[in-house]
């Protein structure tokens, strides 16, 4: 095990972050905040430490790693990271309790955005920046961000760039890793520079538009209101943040197919359609059902739909309306959409639309199988037949996470969480979505979770960002052994 | 550069990993996922599956406006057939691999530039030829000529009772204050090392030395080496290489070729009139030694088996054959010559990967070369007037490590680098590094 290099990467990822807390700090100046100097303090300590591990291991640097080392990296640097990401959090005060700071930030780097402030609007608004921040960070990946800025990762890179990203098949944009990670980033941040300034068109300021663009785009979900976007009580901002939702939850290398001119491979894709149609159904019955049975006027009703069902399934978290009121089966269906996601190659969390289809289509092609016992029937998806290992993997993978999210249940339950509030708890932390039902629910927060239910919580939301896999290895003996 | 490499045999892996660490785009097209995803792990590259010769798989490739498309599979038939279709896609220039020495011949060239086939590369040849090579400078394991033959740069193997074994660098050269010559690499345990002053030669390193040729005799005495003329040879194997090998040198030397085709044996026969033809099995000691294997100088072992020919070269080795070479295609075993007493080992695919990166280097840089088996690459530079390297003393430099500057030929002079040598506009220069620091050996050497 290369040691040196995982250190390495770890202490730049350190740095990275330190730098990434000062952004802050032109908002805390300018709204005459009193949270400056914490968040410099913050900053420096994080950037220093940093820094002095990226300098120490710099002299004679073996730069070959291989699969073990990239686990390592990333696992250990997502932790580490987040544990000094709760520093702006301490220091200033507002968030005394280590177990708080930690969830919070957690919260924050997965693009989870489960919260467990009471009142947000008290926090200063560098230190609320940086909350946003944590969003924006984790959502296209810190691990992605180096690999675009350090030039000398070369392979390694590769490897790095399997263990962070989320989906089954990761597709490259470009030869080269290094490039490909520029690119992912920069369609990243083209989106959120273009929702902030529509967000401004529809009345929001800078620092609410960035903060809720960072939120959106990484599919978060942190607001700067109490009531999120409730509180705007404006149309045209909550059908920007529906698009936006949206588009965050849809595979970003077909973003950039389209964005160099096929625009018509966002239809070809067999993923994104499945994503839409099952978005399309959902919204056309609730918002039908609404209309007749609550009375409420059907453009109302289509717009709360679309925004509850897009929030959830691409697991942004953001809320405008109890979707637990609209009628007895809904927290059923909610249920079974935490479960679910978006696309792969998206900052969405979650098992992903892909690997249901791929698991529903080898299901129905069983059928088949058994009439033709000899014939080669293969799954298909967009055309291309999917490698039988692919499959195997994804069984695992579906399997680990439904263990993963019944263990988070039964725990949280035995902490006191009613069944209901334990279930979607644990799905909507498992697939980084935020709120969950009942107690945890839109319009209610984790404060209410006792510091050991925090913890577990917070484990499976690093556990649901890096996709189970990359984590777990670490806890099997023969990633150990020589 | 934005590459396509169809085909990931062994020629096509190595490659594609070569040239994706020269900072190459490189796109691997290969109807074998396996072949993908185990290059995958090891290269930053893009990989497509599919034919080569499907015009929608090239298409996908990106084959319009790709600098150069290089077919390689193991099949000729697909690689004229890929280089054809590209080309006409839209690539800029085009390599194929093929089987067939007709097709090298100066006139038939320009045929095939007009069917879209820029460069040829025939693996088998340029084994042989490295073959030849080797038997005329008998006690090198390695040679690579820069400005005809004025600098070499030539690897030895050390024996425990070479003069220098157990001295450092600075010690030899205090002994032999001659400015001739220079070591520029070491292989040992399976690392390169660009040597300093502090280093010790150890028994069975194998030392790179560039050298004015004047001072060649000079290196093989330190190394306690001796040219020796060589008469008899002895090759196993008379396939493709076996029999190029043959015609070249039958004039010059008995030549005896084994090959355990009967058929084979007596088409040898026929084409090669100067050389005796024995039909047999190589493994077979009786055999050799009926066959005067005492009296051959070199054993050449060039069956198509990797495991055959390094078995009956260490056997000839152990019945007491100065010089052994054997043809080993299987990439994995080549850092194992030193361990088991081979002399010199070549790889076709190697050769051949070399050959097509030297092809595509030939822009920029005069020559280019790598050692086989080794990680160490030279490069020939022409020095440009204002480029950073000639700007100071080699040791002033901001020089990067792993990278020395080995010998400058400047008109007529050939020059061998020290710290305190200034290279001057004009000067060719050769420079021994690492494979990572080829490109920031080349940003010194780029003209204004």
């Amino acid at each position: 095990m290369n040691y040196k290099f995982v250190f390495h990467i770890i202490g730049f990822l350190l740095a990275l972050t330190g730098l990434l807390m000062f952004s802050g700090i032109p908002f805390s100046i300018y709204y005459n905040d009193n949270d400056v100097i914490d968040i410099l303090i913050s900053g420096l300590i994080t950037a220093f430490t940093g820094f002095l591990i990226w300098s120490f291991t710099h002299k004679n640097l073996d730069m070959e790693i291989g699969k073990r080392e990239s686990y390592l990296i990333v696992t250990v640097g997502w932790f580490i990271v987040s544990l000094f990401g709760t520093l702006p959090f301490l220091i200033s005060g507002y968030l005394p309790s280590f177990t708080d700071a930690f969830f919070e930030t957690v919260s924050g780097f997965t693009t989870t955005g489960a919260t467990i402030i009471n009142d947000i609007e008290a926090l200063p608004h560098g230190l609320m920046f940086w909350r946003s921040m944590t969003h924006w960070i984790g959502g296209m990946g810190i691990i992605l961000l180096s690999i675009a800025i350090l030039p000398l990762l070369g392979i390694g890179g590769m490897q790095l760039f399997q263990a962070e990203v989320a989906g089954p098949v990761k597709d490259k944009l470009h030869p080269r890793v290094q490039e490909t990670a520029k690119r992912l980033w920069a369609i990243y941040v083209l989106f959120t520079l273009a929702e902030t300034f529509l967000l401004m068109l529809g009345g929001m300021s800078l620092f609410d538009a960035l903060c809720h663009s960072f939120g959106t785009l990484a599919t978060g979900g942190f607001s700067t209101k109490n009531q999120s976007i409730a509180f705007y009580n404006s149309p045209y901002i909550e059908y920007i943040i529906i698009i936006f939702m949206f588009i965050a939850g849809t595979n970003f290398s077909l973003h950039y197919q389209v964005l160099k001119g096929y625009i018509l491979n966002y239809f070809k894709d067999s993923e994104f359609k499945f994503y839409s149609v099952l978005i399309i159904i959902l919204v056309l019955f609730t918002s039908i059902y609404l209309t007749l049975n609550n009375n409420i006027n059907f453009e109302t009703s289509f717009r709360q739909s679309a925004f509850s069902y897009i929030s959830i399934l691409s697991s942004t978290g953001f809320t405008t309306v109890d979707y637990q009121q609209w009628g007895p089966f809904f927290t059923e269906i909610f249920l079974i959409l935490l479960l679910i996601g978006a696309c792969a190659g998206s900052t969405s969390g979650g098992v992903k639309i892909v690997r249901y289809e791929i698991l529903l289509k080898n299901s129905l092609l069983e059928l088949k199988r058994l009439i033709h016992p000899n014939a080669i029937i293969p799954v298909r998806q967009n055309g291309k037949s999917i490698q039988e290992e692919i499959i195997a993997k994804i069984s695992g993978f579906v399997l680990l996470y439904l263990i993963i999210f019944g263990l988070g249940s039964i725990c949280l339950n035995i902490l006191g969480l009613d069944s209901t509030s334990a279930m979607g708890a644990a799905a909507a932390c498992l697939a980084n979505i935020g709120p969950g039902l009942n107690s945890t629910g839109p319009v209610s927060n984790y404060s209410s979770v006792p510091d050991l239910g925090k913890w577990i919580l917070s484990f499976i939301m690093i556990l649901g960002r890096l996709e189970i896999f990359s984590i777990l290895i670490l806890f099997s003996p023969s990633f150990w052994k020589r | 550069m934005r590459i396509i490499v169809a085909g990931l045999g062994d020629v096509g892996h190595q490659l594609a990993k070569k040239l994706s660490n020269e900072k190459n785009d490189i796109i691997a097209i290969d109807i074998d996922e396996n072949k993908l995803s185990r290059l995958l792990d090891s290269a930053d590259i893009l990989t497509l599956h599919g034919s080569s010769t499907s015009i929608k798989t090239l298409q996908k490739a990106q084959v319009d406006g790709a600098d150069l498309l290089v077919s390689v599979t193991s099949s000729e038939e697909v690689n004229i057939m890929t280089c054809i279709i590209g080309k006409k896609l839209g690539a800029k220039k085009t390599i194929a691999r093929i089987a067939n020495e007709e097709y090298l011949e100066p006139d038939n060239q320009e045929y095939f530039a007009k069917i879209g086939i820029d460069f040829m590369i025939y693996p088998e040849d340029l084994a042989a030829k490295e073959i030849v090579n080797l038997i005329n400078r008998t006690a090198a394991t390695d040679i690579v000529e820069f400005q005809k033959g004025k600098i070499s740069v030539i690897g030895l193997r050390l024996d425990k009772n070479a003069p220098i074994i157990q001295k450092s660098i600075s010690e030899v050269s205090k002994l032999n204050p001659s400015t001739d010559f220079r070591v520029v690499a070491i292989y040992r345990a399976f690392r390169t090392i660009i040597p300093k002053g502090n280093d010790k030669f150890l028994p069975n390193d194998q030392v790179f030395v560039i050298s004015k040729s004047e001072a060649i005799e000079q290196v093989l005495k330190l190394a306690g080496k001796k040219d020796i003329k060589f008469n008899n040879i002895m090759i196993l194997g008379g396939g493709k290489i076996g029999r190029k090998v043959a015609s070249l040198i039958s004039n010059k030397m008995n030549v005896k070729i084994i090959d355990s085709n009967q058929h084979k044996a007596e088409e040898l026969a026929e084409s090669l009139p100067q050389t005796l033809v024995i039909q047999g099995d190589g493994r077979d000691i009786d055999l050799l030694a009926q066959e005067g294997i005492i009296d051959v100088d070199a054993y050449i072992a060039v069956t198509e088996d990797a495991e055959t020919n390094i078995i009956s070269c260490l056997l000839a080795k152990h019945l007491g054959v100065k010089k052994t070479i054997a043809l080993v295609d299987k990439v994995e075993y080549v850092p194992l010559t030193q361990t088991i007493g081979l002399d010199s080992l070549i790889n076709k695919k190697l050769i051949a990967a070399n050959n097509i990166s030297r092809y595509i280097k030939r822009g920029e840089l005069l020559s280019y070369a790598s050692l086989e088996g080794i990680d160490a690459e030279v490069l020939e530079f022409k020095a440009h007037f204002g480029s950073d390297i000639t700007k100071d003393l080699i040791k002033d430099l901001d020089f990067p490590k792993g990278a020395i500057v080995g010998g400058i030929v400047r008109g007529d002079e050939s020059i061998i680098a020290t710290g305190n040598t200034q290279i001057k506009p004009g000067d060719r220069v050769v420079v021994i590094c690492l494979p990572d620091k080829v490109s920031e050996v080349e940003k010194l050497f780029k003209q204004l």
